[in-house]
């Protein structure tokens, strides 16, 4: 398959992904129990009059799409309403304007509430990721490179354990050793009411990143270490790696300059996979540290039936997947030439 | 002793029996719960003994509502083992499933399949989990549900490509093509062969599936009326469990999680590992060989002085399947004269490409030299180190392998390679001379200059041998070792490449190891011949004698087997039988089972190998001048 088609195929899978998720967004919220009148606390001073004023607001009163008057319950209307006056248009337009409705709970745009709490979570992930991306593939490769001795068992051993954690526990673990005997914050992004300069609040900040950090590398180091080890060790299988020793170059040298090129393209493809994962992680972590990042805000939505925050932080989080694995796609070519289109 | 691959597989079937020992330990714990009380609903809280440390009474303390943490655990077996179960079930019911179809009607039905999985694939399944629980009403049911709907995308995509794989395979077309039904083929030939990746997959998913039960109860979405390894630690972290240092309310929980679901995740990569473990080897464990002097007979007829490379009674051993270990060769002895073509003839597995890379210092992993010397120049290569041998590599000894689409590193361009091999040499350091050399050596073999920057497999397999030699060439060594260098190559481009080779020799004085098993080849290239036959030489002679007054029975074999154009009319003979196994070599001579000739002393003492006339020695006792 040339390098287009290829390409052209990856664009049109994640567009069906993209399409995908905003169809569940749209439905299945449409589908359920919840109402903006009763979300975080039930009010009982709510009369009938405005609970419909406030589903008014929400625009819950319009019909769903053209010939389906509301999904709960399921009641059929006229095809012929304005096509613009139905919630489907409105969902699709406010989209294209980059909003993402009201939440229910704090009345405030979900875009401007999700903005800061994204770059909160990329902070996080970043310094992690990195640091695993790092120690995993430097252990893989040494793993491989000795396959089938001990210490290739251990440290297969240590990345199955390693991938056996679960995130929230090893979060919790890690705050009680970290708080107990090293001092660190027991959460949250930065002392309250902490007094100082830039430079005082940056090692703050570092201060707060270090434990949430430290369980998301442990978490994907034994993925990414499993993953490297085994396209290594198919890798170091083939003729050229043999023709490599006969030049003289050392095995060190035959990991470095024929093995890990030759290996990269399975290992990024697993990489980019992972972050489903990985935002996984983030979920979990965010909630054990209080962290006020995407995951942590999708947990106070479940819990109190926030629905736009709730549909707003999984569009974005399934975007970004779907994105990521778009940008590793169009790593391929500079990974491996035979992908290149001819 | 046994083999690497041999050892790798006893690892990975220990890893699968500690897993499945894991596994065991929890089922056994999660039956045995209803003995030691009911879960903690059931039974009168203790209050008062909130947080309580491990004691005689609670073996592992209390947690946040004063319940006993062993009881609670043992409880949370059941509903870990129960979800990790039944959502793998769904979830490789339904991913197998779409697998196996898409690989195996293709087309339509396939592309479709795939692009659902694809969208599938990438839809980040933690969030989606949230999102669908927390839509449903928790509970165990549709716990079990999403888990199993949110992992079923990576064992459709295993699957199909499995599926694709033993489709091509010959007995499964034979099936089709004799008419057996498309469900037939498919339940019959195709599932079978599937199966042990869907159970590795299987074991897998359910290490995920536990996992994500426990995330989710975790997180508070599981069903709170369960008595869940999730739902223990989200109370006592709730309830203040890390402030009132109750590190066993959390570590314990943990803890189980941890060892249930590395067990279902070793059995799963273990048996994953078990079916590819056949064919994978270490090429970057080949090295020196360990080298055990003092046995084996000092030839009586020394090396001659005109010789580049001297091998004298060369005995390698591999560790094999058996306690014995295989002799792969097993003093091989000859002499490569300066500017000679040398063929190294025999059929596969006589030990031919054994003996050309122990030249080179490169055994595979656990074979040594166990008698015997090699001598460059009247240099002793056995025994050297590391680092000794890398000196001598390519500057001295070079090699072109056979298949040049794998002896090429498929993500580096032919240029890069080529440069490689030079900066061994330590006299062109600058890039420009360097890259000058490289041009050179292209254009020597009959590459266009300007194709240094392409990569391997933009050439034409012709092409990719002549890189490969001008590769082999680029320290201008003085022994080149060519193994099978024209197979796969359509026969003209294979005179071109025979051609050159012989050019190269004229022009560079080059002495060429040329191992075949077409003795079309060695009749066109060689000037002396060894025949080599279960690890032993069998004959060597100049090529007018081997072909013309060939004294071995083997030899005379493998040239009745070999068609003749002279004499077209002339029936061919293939040789019945197969070589002998080396783990131990039968005691006679080694081609007494195959021999037509062989009389009862062959079976039991082996021929040595001796000069019958001047340039011709021969191991057979029935050889005569």
């Amino acid at each position: 398959m040339s390098g287009g088609r290829r390409l052209g195929r990856k664009l049109l899978g994640s567009t069906a992904t993209v399409l995908f998720v905003l169809a569940l967004n749209f439905f299945l919220f449409r589908v359920l129990p919840g109402d903006p009148a009763r979300a975080g606390l039930a009010d009982p001073r709510l009369s009938a009059e405005s609970v419909a004023k406030i589903r008014e607001r929400f625009g819950l009163d319009l019909p769903v799409v053209n010939g389906i008057e509301s999904l709960r319950p399921l009641r059929f209307g006229s095809l012929w309403t304005d096509p613009r006056e139905t919630q489907a248009a409105r969902y699709l337009s406010n989209l294209l304007r980059g909003e993402l409705g009201i939440s229910y709970h704090t009345n405030r745009p979900v875009a401007e509430l999700l903005g800061e709490r994204l770059w909160n979570t990329l902070l996080l992930l970043a310094a992690g990721q990195l640091l695993a991306l790092a120690a995993g593939v430097a252990l893989g490769a040494w793993a491989a490179a000795r396959s089938g001795s001990r210490g290739d068992r251990l440290a297969v051993l240590g990345g199955l354990t390693a991938w056996s954690l679960p995130s929230f526990w090893l979060a919790m673990i890690l705050l009680f050793l970290g708080s107990q005997f090293f001092g660190l914050p027991l959460g949250g992004r930065a002392t309250p009411a902490l007094d100082g300069g830039p430079l005082l609040r940056a090692l703050d900040l570092a201060r707060h990143l270090v434990l949430p950090t430290i369980t998301l590398a442990i978490v994907s180091f034994g993925e990414y270490l499993l993953v490297t080890r085994s396209a290594l060790v198919d890798v170091l299988s083939s003729d050229f790696v043999l023709v490599a020793r006969a030049k003289g170059l050392s095995s060190g040298e035959v990991v470095r300059r024929h093995a890990l090129p030759a290996a990269a393209l399975p290992i990024v493809t697993l990489a980019g996979l992972n972050l489903g994962l990985v935002v996984a992680g983030a979920v979990q972590v965010e909630m054990v540290f209080s962290w006020p990042g995407l995951g942590a805000a999708m947990l106070d939505a479940v819990a109190r039936r926030d629905y736009p925050v709730l549909q707003g932080v999984f569009l974005l989080l399934a975007v970004s997947v779907v994105l990521a694995n778009l940008a590793v796609e169009l790593l391929y070519p500079h990974l491996d030439p035979r992908t290149r289109r001819s | 002793m046994s083999t690497p691959t041999a050892q790798r597989l006893a690892a990975e079937r220990r890893q699968v029996r500690i897993g499945a020992a894991l596994l065991v330990v929890a089922a056994v714990a999660a039956l045995a719960a209803p003995l030691l009380g009911p879960a903690a609903p059931d039974r009168p809280l203790t209050t008062g003994d909130v947080f309580a440390p491990p004691s005689a009474r609670h073996w592992l303390g209390t947690d946040d509502a004063g319940t006993d943490v062993l009881i609670e655990l043992l409880w949370g077996a059941r509903v870990s083992l129960l979800v990790g179960l039944v959502a793998s079930v769904i979830s490789v019911a339904v991913g197998g499933g779409v697998g196996l179809v898409a690989g195996f009607a293709g087309g339509r039905t396939e592309s479709l399949l795939m692009r659902l999985t694809d969208v599938a694939l990438v839809l980040p399944a933690l969030p989606l989990a949230i999102v669908l629980v927390a839509v449903t009403r928790p509970g165990l049911a549709s716990l079990i549900l999403v888990i199993g709907l949110v992992t079923w995308p990576g064992t459709a995509r295993l699957v199909r490509s499995q599926t694709l794989a033993v489709k091509e395979r010959a007995f499964v077309r034979r099936a089709r093509s004799l008419g057996s039904s498309e469900t037939r083929t498919l339940m019959v030939h195709v599932l079978p062969q599937v199966l042990p990746l869907i159970a590795a997959n299987g074991a897998l998913v359910v290490s995920q599936a536990i996992l994500a039960e426990s995330t989710l109860s975790f997180l508070g979405l599981g069903d709170a009326e369960l008595p869940s390894w999730g739902r223990m630690l989200s109370f006592a972290l709730a309830r203040g469990a890390l402030s009132a240092g109750a590190w066993w309310a959390l570590v314990a929980p943990g803890a189980a999680i941890v060892a249930v679901v590395l067990g279902a995740t070793l059995v799963g990569f273990g048996l994953e590992q078990t079916t590819a473990a056949a064919t994978r080897r270490n090429l970057l464990a080949v090295g020196s060989p360990r080298a055990t002097h003092g046995r084996g007979r000092r030839d009586a007829e020394a090396g001659s002085a005109a010789a580049e490379l001297s091998v004298r009674d060369l005995t390698i051993e591999y560790p094999g399947p058996a306690a014995e270990p295989v002799r792969a060769v097993d003093g091989v002895s000859f002499d490569l004269r300066s500017g000679e073509i040398l063929g190294l003839v025999g059929e596969s597995g006589c030990g031919k490409t054994t003996v050309l890379m122990s030249l080179l210092g490169l055994l595979p992993e656990g074979a040594r030299v166990a008698a015997g010397s090699i001598r460059l120049g009247g240099r002793e290569l056995v025994g050297l180190g590391e680092r000794e041998l890398a000196a001598i590599r390519w500057r001295e000894i070079s090699l072109v392998y056979q298949g040049a689409m794998n002896a090429l590193n498929p993500v580096r361009t032919v240029g890069s390679q080529i440069r490689e091999a030079i900066l061994r040499q330590s006299e062109l350091q600058t890039a420009e001379l360097v890259a000058l050399r490289v041009r050179e050596l292209l254009e020597r073999v009959g590459i266009a200059a300007s194709r240094a920057g392409s990569f391997p497999h933009e050439l034409s397999g012709g092409m990719r041998q002549r890189a490969v030699i001008a590769m082999a060439l680029a320290c201008s060594p003085r022994v080149l070792l060519a193994d099978e260098p024209t197979t796969a190559l359509d026969v003209l481009v294979q005179a071109q490449i025979l051609d050159l080779l012989r050019e190269l020799r004229d022009e560079l004085g080059l002495s060429v190891v040329l191992v075949t098993h077409d003795l079309g080849v060695v009749a066109e290239m060689c000037d002396r011949v060894v025949v080599m036959y279960g690890g032993t030489v069998a004959e060597t002679a100049s090529v007018d004698d081997l072909f013309h007054r060939p004294r071995h029975p083997y030899t005379q074999a493998l040239l009745a087997a070999f068609p003749d154009l002279d004499r077209p009319a002339e029936v061919l003979r293939t040789i019945p039988g197969a070589p002998p196994r080396l783990d131990p070599p039968p005691p006679g001579c080694r081609f007494a089972a195959r021999c037509a000739l062989a009389v009862e002393r062959c079976r039991h003492e082996a021929p040595e190998l001796r000069a019958l006339v001047p340039g011709q020695r021969v191991s057979c006792h029935l050889a005569e001048p």
